[in-house]
């Protein structure tokens, strides 16, 4: 238990280790200061931290898109597709019922549509669920920017859509003088939902059972094609509700090419990896990851580093994530060598 | 019924542009994936090779020194995922999914630092033209041709490939055989992330004529489609990447003709429904290698 917790850290140190050392390379590269840019996207999100937590919800959920699928050893790599279509619906639907319900819960369940489909497209057709999730992430990306060029704009300002109505917006609420975003709130009360599903119910252990091992999951009586597509479903209600939050909770409105949230979906991979697929890891590390993404903003800001240099950090890390067995390596390769000194 | 005509021979002369990068994508993931491993980071290596390439093309003119870039980048690509995913037995479909998150981002940021711009690269030198019946088809038509052609020799007409398809059916069979498995698969996915170069410099200097953020589109994903379309044939692929080209010369026709900028957004999804469409169709009776993407472990 103690080695697997000092491997565990071991893996995230390296890995954020490795995302930094590459993005200190590029910089230098390209002739900017690196101690500065790291400096900035470490520390530069901090200044706001309310905002800093506010702001982690989305990825949050994207993460747990991520990592109910992944437990079922489905890779959902379609969360940013059903992000566009959750903040899509919730933003048609906030237009006729002014709460922020509704439209928060038809987000998350056009997401988990979505899903259902990726999941069962792989579980009875056999058709790989990453080639489905990527053609319908730009599916919807290009359907979602008809929709708002086509039917929601905004007559007075052409390049985003209507707004969400007054009545259906969530913001910020006051707590003894933090002042946190509800939808801050409302996620981590969603992620400590994903945890009790996933290890307290039935289909959360028939969902990590048929991941460990789909072979022991048939002889328990699981159906493992069920399990993978009703996994993928719930992932995609997460995806949903991110967009849907982002829509309902911060932006009120969709730009035309979706900048907002272009790309969030595919963080919430690095969310969930880094968070060991546990929602209790991923709000952990969703906070992290939301850090990266803010200081990376104020880092293009001041010092004209494109932000996009945070997506090739999280790319370093995610490959450094996904090499368990390379740390592993190196801990009995250090062992080998102490006990090596020890006998001379 | 002459109009008709031409415009069908439009339809067809614009496929060829769209299906190039995807045969190219297409077999080098074939090679890869019969040999066991897969890698879905083509499309990032496609991004990767079509503004390495670009870019050399654009502070040269070589146009053969921007393409062995290109080649290079790619392999390089390639050799990262064979030391991570093969030899270091890391997640191959995770680290793909890192390096797709790197490229993109990388991309971005030369954009910016080489161009000061979000968009477009400025004008590229392109490629010769060759003319047939007054239609220009790119140089690189023939060259994808030839590659699939040869792909298929290798894979099923000699030694190599029998060891290639033995790592991707059964690599404990095939260790016992004699056959190197880690070093075959090492090579096939170089092999692999050149190809995939290849069809990214094709973007940017042979079809686009310029580097633009995002050039892929997801036609690293569309080039893993035809894969399965294919059933890991090259020479199927040749078909495959036909008719997922013609798709998406599809939608830019229809976006043409529609003349509404809006709906040109609409046409854009014809290439990727349709994928999923053909994929739907075909998955069934697609045999896949039995070891694909499980790491080997020797004992």
């Amino acid at each position: 238990m103690l080695r697997e917790y000092l491997q565990f850290v071991l893996e995230v140190i390296g890995s954020v280790l490795a995302g930094f050392s590459v993005a200190a390379l590029i910089m230098s590269l390209m002739g900017f200061d690196p101690l500065k840019g790291l400096y900035l996207i470490t520390l530069g999100g901090l200044s706001d931290p309310d905002y800093l937590l506010s702001r982690s919800s989305l990825i949050m959920m994207t993460g747990l898109a991520f990592s109910v699928p992944a437990l079922a050893s489905a890779f959902n790599i379609g969360g940013e597709g059903q992000m566009y279509v959750g903040g899509l619906v919730a933003l048609a639907v906030s237009l006729y019922s002014p709460n922020p319900l509704l439209p928060l819960a038809s987000g998350a369940l056009a997401g988990g549509l979505v899903g259902l489909v990726i999941g069962a497209l792989r579980a009875y057709r056999e058709v790989n669920e990453v080639i489905t999730a990527i053609m319908m992430n730009w599916t919807f990306y290009y359907l979602s920017i008809y929709l708002i060029t086509t039917y929601l704009y905004n007559p007075l300002a052409p390049y985003r859509s209507v707004s969400v109505p007054e009545g259906s917006r969530l913001s910020t609420i006051d707590l003894s003088g933090v002042k946190l975003h509800v939808s801050f709130l409302v996620s981590i009360a969603l992620a400590l939902v994903a945890y009790f599903l996933v290890y307290h119910t039935k289909l959360g252990y028939e969902i990590r059972v048929s991941g460990l091992s789909r072979r022991s999951a048939v002889y328990a009586g699981i159906n493992p094609r069920r399990t993978f597509t009703l996994s993928m479903a719930l992932g995609g209600v997460f995806g949903g509700f991110s967009g849907a939050l982002n829509v309902i909770g911060f932006t009120y409105y969709m730009d035309q090419l979706l900048t907002s949230m272009y790309g969030m979906g595919f963080d919430g991979i690095g969310v969930a990896l880094m968070g060991r697929n546990n929602p209790i890891g991923i709000i952990l590390s969703s906070i992290f990851f939301s850090m990266l993404l803010l200081g990376g903003q104020r880092m293009q800001v001041s010092m004209n580093v494109p932000k996009e240099l945070t997506d090739a950090l999280s790319g370093v890390i995610i490959i450094s994530l996904a090499m368990p067995y390379a740390y592993r390596m190196l801990i009995s390769y250090l062992r080998v060598r102490k006990v090596g000194r020890g006998a001379e | 019924m002459v109009e008709v005509l031409s415009e069908v021979a439009d339809l067809i002369a614009g496929s060829i542009p769209p299906m190039i990068p995807l045969v190219l994508a297409g077999v080098g993931e074939i090679i890869a994936e019969r040999s066991g491993v897969v890698n879905i980071g083509i499309e990032g290596t496609m991004l990767l090779s079509a503004l390495t390439s670009g870019v050399t093309a654009y502070y040269t003119g070589n146009l053969a020194l921007a393409i062995t870039v290109g080649l290079v980048t790619g392999a390089l690509l390639g050799a990262l995922h064979a030391l991570l995913g093969v030899l270091l037995r890391g997640d191959q479909i995770v680290i793909g999914v890192g390096v797709n998150l790197f490229a993109y981002g990388m991309s971005v940021v030369t954009l910016v630092y080489m161009w000061g711009t979000y968009g477009n690269s400025p004008q590229l030198p392109t490629l010769p033209k060759i003319y047939v019946c007054c239609y220009p088809i790119s140089t690189l038509l023939p060259v994808s041709v030839a590659i699939s052609l040869l792909s298929w020799y290798v894979l099923f007409r000699t030694k190599w490939g029998l060891m290639i398809r033995a790592c991707g059916e059964d690599p404990k069979a095939a260790e016992a055989m004699g056959v190197n498995v880690m070093r075959v698969r090492s090579i096939a996915t170089v092999v692999g992330g050149m190809l995939a170069g290849l069809a990214g410099s094709h973007l940017s200097l042979d079809w686009v004529g310029q580097f633009t953020k995002e050039i892929t589109a997801g036609r690293g994903f569309i080039a893993l489609a035809n894969v399965v379309f294919s059933k890991w044939n090259p020479i199927n692929a040749l078909l495959g990447g036909f008719i997922f080209g013609f798709f998406e010369s599809l939608a830019i026709y229809l976006s043409v003709v529609s003349l509404n900028p809006s709906m040109a957004y609409l046409f854009k999804i014809v290439p990727y429904v349709a994928t999923l469409a053909v994929v739907t169709v075909f998955m069934r009776k697609a045999k896949i290698p039995p070891a694909l993407g499980k790491p080997y472990i020797k004992e």
